[in-house]
């Protein structure tokens, strides 16, 4: 579904992304591992078309990414759950949706989309009048999703939706993940929480200063000695 | 002081609010461009009376109804409004904030040039509409064209506000400003809402330039600058980035302005209203209505 290949992009003279090849299955939810400053972030904004690369290509279904700008991207079928979420605090949680099928026209389409999303998400219901600064964490994180899919993507990006939020919330937000994947829809998951990916995911990748180092299934994931005590932070009791 | 006076003063408070819809449109048009770029526009107020001068030079010659040069100055404002997005900040790099500042206080005294040359710097005279009407209302006068000015800069906001939080386009401005990355993920294209945003203003600038010269009665280069500080400071007492704020101050310094020139002559009228500025800066440095952060 997605490709990317032979990807390096760079702030100034500092590479961030040295050449990264993956591959995204249709359907499934593919997760990318990896420590602070591994160069996810910087592989989603510029998948997202937010950075420029340098060199490699980015493929969806055939068609090259590189190059397009954001809207073009987001009018090709990948949307992005960014890091941190970025929801527009001053505006309506309904005003948020409506950002996120920004680049489509066909109204009655929208209005359906936004039920099934209020449909999805019951807290965003109960709050579409408020301003989503005002959301809690989680519930800013259910909008950010919510938006991204409000542009009906082919691909959904998301950047670490875990981040700073309660146990529990994270729990829903990866049954939510799941839940998503079932119905169809094809993701690519940036997660620090190996522990919660690991549930989810069907395909790793692990990258490390810019670098892809694994690539697995969970199975094997699971196995790795290395990753084990990296980022599952057990290790196997000998014998 | 007896009853004659405070007639006279309330009078004079009273024509100063009706005027101060141009300074709410000015420091609207400065909020609006804060808002979406983050930077200060300091050839706004000039931009706003160049284009009113325009409206004169285009119909120069022609007996037009004031109406149509009002028309053609909103025009001309939406047409200077893009030119000052394409040179002043098109291909400035905008992440070093003085450059833009740089530009636009460039571009400002650009402008006043270029209205000094095209007019031998001669005030021209501008036209009025209602300007021979006075509504009587007990003992205060209310001036006709002053009313007209004031309803002007009411339907231009409630137009504006109309398109920021009821179209589609609207959204997209308020998105940029509020979380520009978002916004491009979400397939807005800032470069638009940019170009959008200062056309917009423009065409209000164009309508505020237009409001000045027909309450005052004539256009001169020498309104710019003053127009300039008025409209930065009703930005500021407003609140930065805050539509009503700049309502608010904008009416606020108007009718204020008028009240000290009252009582205190037309040579210290500023002064008041420059230490208003200081009283907000020091005790309500976030305006009127701050903005407030969200959340994240």
């Amino acid at each position: 579904m997605l490709d990317v290949s032979d990807l390096v992009t760079a702030y100034g003279k500092i590479e961030a992304l040295k050449g990264v090849s993956l591959h995204v299955e249709s359907e499934k939810i593919t997760c990318l591992l990896g420590p602070n400053g591994a160069g996810k972030t910087t592989l989603m904004m510029t998948i997202a078309g937010i950075l420029q690369p340098r060199r490699g290509s980015i493929r969806l279904g055939g068609t090259e990414l590189v190059g397009l700008s954001p809207a073009r991207i987001v009018a090709r079928g990948v949307a992005l759950v960014p890091e941190n979420r970025l929801v527009f605090p001053q505006m309506s949680v309904l005003e948020n949706l409506l950002a996120g099928a920004y680049q489509r026209s066909d109204k009655a389409e929208i209005n359906v989309d936004v039920e099934r999303m209020y449909t999805r998400f019951p807290h965003l219901r109960e709050r579409h009048q408020q301003l989503a600064g005002t959301l809690s964490g989680g519930e800013q994180q259910m909008l950010a999703v919510a938006r991204a899919l409000m542009s009906r993507p082919r691909v959904l990006l998301m950047d670490e939706p875990s981040l700073g939020l309660a146990p529990l919330v994270v729990a829903e937000i990866f049954s939510i993940i799941s839940e998503l994947n079932r119905d169809g829809t094809t993701i690519f998951l940036v997660e620090q929480n190996a522990h919660m990916a690991l549930q989810v995911a069907h395909q790793f990748f692990l990258m490390e200063q810019g670098r892809i180092t694994f690539k697995g299934t969970p199975g094997q994931l699971a196995e790795d000695e290395v990753i084990q005590r990296a980022y599952l932070g057990t290790r196997r009791t000998a014998g | 002081m007896d009853l004659l006076d405070l007639i006279d003063a309330v009078q004079s408070v009273a024509d100063g609010v009706l005027f101060g819809a141009t300074y709410a449109l000015l420091g609207i048009g400065f909020t609006l461009i804060f808002g979406v770029m983050h930077k200060l526009n300091l050839s706004y107020a000039a931009a706003s009376i160049g284009a009113a001068y325009a409206s004169l030079l285009i119909l120069a010659g022609i007996e037009a109804p004031a109406i149509f040069v009002f028309l053609m100055a909103a025009v001309a404002g939406g047409v200077i409004g893009g030119l000052v997005y394409l040179i002043a900040f098109k291909f400035i790099p905008l992440a070093n904030p003085l450059a833009t500042l740089m530009s636009t206080v460039g571009l400002l005294l650009l402008i006043d040039e270029i209205i000094v040359h095209s007019t031998a710097g001669v005030p021209l005279n501008y036209p009025a509409l209602f300007s021979d009407v006075i509504i009587p209302m007990g003992p205060f006068n209310l001036r006709g064209d002053l009313i007209f000015v004031f309803a002007l800069g009411c339907v231009c906001m409630v137009v504006l506000l109309l398109l920021l939080y009821r179209t589609k386009l609207g959204l997209a401005t308020r998105a940029v400003s509020q979380q520009p990355i978002a916004s491009e993920l979400c397939g807005i294209s800032i470069t638009h809402v940019n170009v959008l945003t200062f056309v917009l203003t423009g065409v209000v600038g164009g309508i505020a330039g237009a409001m000045t010269g027909a309450a005052i009665g004539m256009l001169s280069p020498l309104l710019s600058l003053p127009l300039t500080v008025k409209g930065l400071i009703v930005t500021v007492i407003g609140g930065l980035g805050s539509i009503p704020g700049a309502i608010i101050a904008g009416l606020v310094v108007g009718g204020l302005e008028n009240f000290f020139q009252f009582f205190r002559g037309v040579s210290e009228r500023d002064l008041y209203i420059m230490l208003l500025l200081f009283a907000f800066l020091i005790f309500r440095p976030g305006g009127i209505f701050p903005t407030t952060a969200g959340r994240d």
